[in-house]
């Protein structure tokens, strides 16, 4: 096939596209621009949970790198000294510090059981965006005591009845309101209730805070061990980095990354997202074959007669099979474009419009790399079901394609 | 410039077998306006498809300007028809979807030795030669039968073929336009000594034929002289 050959066969296709059908053209590119949607669409959906789920985890969970008790301890002890040690790191930000304590929390005549966190706000806030997720009142100040910031579902909302609450709540409390804290050692203390916050991620959510020093009224002694401390490293140092650093300083407590964390918990879910997404991929590379396979068998079968003339009068057969394959490609082309603008629309709006559940909050998760690598496989896939076609109709003798 | 020999053409119909040509054998001439007239089924247009190398014969031989026809493969027998032969059909046969001016320079355009220039130069010659320069851009639905018929000439002329192959062109137009057919068929015939070969069967295109063949059950039953 040389130049002229490959000029002529793109010539043939560009008006057969130009001056045929529209409506064809036209059905045809958003039939390929809709499976492109499809493909794109479960697995960012599915990257966006897997992206919220993460992001949320280290938000509010692990940070860049947890340090948690060794195999057969409570506590990661002497806590003040390993913050100390930590914190004195190059590429550490800062590492905060956390206890928790099951406790009742009453309001009223509703009573809720949950888990406090205890927290040094100040540390807390610049490893976790907590602080900014306050719907109401403000954020634990380091030297608050007898204050508490709930989440919002836990705080609850005066105007849904009991019944028809998702999850129990404590009805309504507002900023300013005493609530009665039972902890679980039997410890009870009246708490003002200082913020209402909400993060969207369901564990955080399911709790509320209190300052470091309050906890250690709750356990009558200075809290030297901390149940857990999660470290941030500072913009340009790798979670990687700051866990060996902790390893070489001798840090005798288990640490793991946020990715060692999620490996452990979320390995399977995402595992299954794979899987989906694999699936996912298939059927729509499946439908688009042969969406175009039909599409261009049609338009062959339509012009067997022309086929046939364009032999006769010396057109080769490459021509004709490039003819089409033009065609399939310029198809496949404005589809994708049409397909990738669909998408990165529908990607704006689940920004502003994202989907909420009980667990967590997530909209469309999609990198130019996804558009890229799902072009690739379209327009490969395209290629083939224009070709098949094609191939087979310019083999076809001239007689019988005139005859046609 | 054509040699036909002891040419056949046999068709198997389930049990029945349908000679539709039955030992052909003639000769062409550099320069003649051959027609082939016959009664419908006689085999004309089987014989013009295969001089045309649109079809092949289950014996005999072709000999084109010394080359065996019979001898070429595929990829040869459509280059063969591209740089040596050009076709005129009877329903025009032109591509719906390009202009006057993208038919006509069509296969012109896959010629190696045609550059872009020198194609569409000719194109322009052919095409104020036919007189339809004027429209030019139009497409083929946008023109009367004989003015697509005499753009399906104008395609076939452009590459200056050996020989020029009519099939029956006058069958869809009526009689004003095909005398305008057949006279530019005379006039690129007398003009570029153009061997013509067409296939009719109106008694009155034989006045411009220089020599007629006619054709009976797949063989030749006579061959006039026409000048």
């Amino acid at each position: 096939m040389g130049k002229k050959e490959l000029k002529v066969a793109f010539l043939l296709a560009l008006r057969s596209l130009q001056r045929g059908s529209k409506s064809s053209v036209i059905l045809t590119v958003i039939i390929i621009a809709m499976c492109f949607t499809n493909m794109i669409f479960l697995p960012s959906m599915l990257n966006g949970i897997g992206q919220s789920i993460t992001k949320q985890i280290m938000n509010y969970e692990t940070s860049d790198v947890l340090v948690d008790p060794k195999l057969g301890n409570q506590y990661v002890e002497d806590k003040d000294a390993k913050l100390a040690l930590i914190n004195g790191m190059s590429g550490v930000q800062r590492a905060s510090p956390h206890y928790s304590k099951a406790a009742t929390l009453k309001y009223r005549q509703r009573v809720l059981g949950v888990t406090l966190r205890a927290i040094t706000p100040k540390d807390e806030m610049l490893v976790s965006p907590l602080y900014t997720k306050m719907v109401a009142g403000s954020y634990l100040g380091e030297g608050d005591t007898g204050e508490i910031i709930l989440a919002k579902p836990v705080a609850g909302d005066p105007t849904i009845k009991r019944e028809d609450e998702f999850q129990p709540s404590l009805g309504g409390v507002r900023v300013g309101d005493s609530i009665t804290v039972e902890f679980a050692n039997g410890f009870t203390k009246d708490y003002r209730v200082k913020g209402i916050y909400f993060t969207g991620w369901y564990v955080a959510d399911a709790t509320g805070y209190i300052t470091w020093s309050d906890m250690e009224q709750v356990e009558a002694k200075t809290l030297e061990n901390a149940e857990y401390i999660t470290v941030k490293a500072k913009p340009g140092y790798s979670e990687k980095f700051i866990k060996n650093e902790l390893i070489q300083y001798g840090i005798p407590d288990r640490v793991q990354t946020s990715t060692d964390v999620l490996a452990k918990n979320m390995g399977r879910v995402l595992q299954s997202y794979a899987i989906i997404n694999v699936v996912s991929l298939f059927v729509s590379v499946i439908i688009t074959v042969v969406v175009l396979f039909i599409i261009i068998t049609i338009k062959t079968i339509n012009s067997r007669r022309q086929i046939g003339i364009l032999k006769a009068i010396g057109v080769d057969k490459e021509v004709i099979m490039h003819n089409y394959g033009f065609q399939v490609i310029i198809l496949a082309i404005m589809g994708i474009i049409l397909g990738i603008i669909l998408a990165l629309l529908l990607n704006v709006y689940m920004a502003y419009n994202p989907i909420v559940t009980a667990d967590w909050t997530t909209s469309l998760y999609m990198t130019p790399m996804d558009l890229a690598m799902n072009s690739l496989i379209l327009f490969i896939a395209a290629i083939v079901a224009g070709y098949l076609p094609a191939y087979q109709v310019s083999r076809e003798d001239i007689q019988s394609a005139m005859r046609a | 410039m054509i040699r036909i020999s002891d040419l056949r053409k046999i068709y198997q119909m389930g049990d029945v077998e349908v000679r539709a040509l039955d030992g052909v054998t003639t000769d062409i001439a550099k320069g003649e306006f051959l027609g082939i007239m016959g009664a419908s089924g006689s085999g004309k247009t089987t014989l013009l498809h295969m001089l045309g190398l649109l079809d092949e014969p289950t014996s005999g031989q072709i000999v084109i300007e010394g080359t065996d026809v019979s001898q070429l493969t595929d990829h040869e027998k459509t280059m063969f028809r591209l740089y040596k032969l050009g076709y005129v059909f009877q329903d025009y046969a032109l591509v719906p979807d390009l202009t006057v001016m993208e038919n006509v320079t069509l296969t012109a355009m896959l010629r190696k030795d045609r550059t872009e220039e020198q194609y569409r130069k000719e194109g322009f010659i052919v095409l104020q030669k036919i007189g339809l320069f004027d429209r030019r851009d139009h497409l083929p639905r946008e023109l009367s039968g004989g003015q697509q018929q005499r753009v399906s000439i104008a395609r076939a002329m452009v590459n200056k073929p050996d020989i020029l192959f009519a099939d029956e062109p006058c069958a869809n137009l009526d009689s004003e336009n095909s005398r305008m057919v057949l006279d530019l068929f005379r006039e690129i015939n007398e003009e570029m000594q153009q061997t013509i070969v067409m296939v009719s069967h109106e008694e009155w295109h034989k006045n411009y034929f220089h020599r007629i063949i006619y054709l009976k059950d797949g063989k030749i039953v006579s061959d006039e002289d026409n000048h």
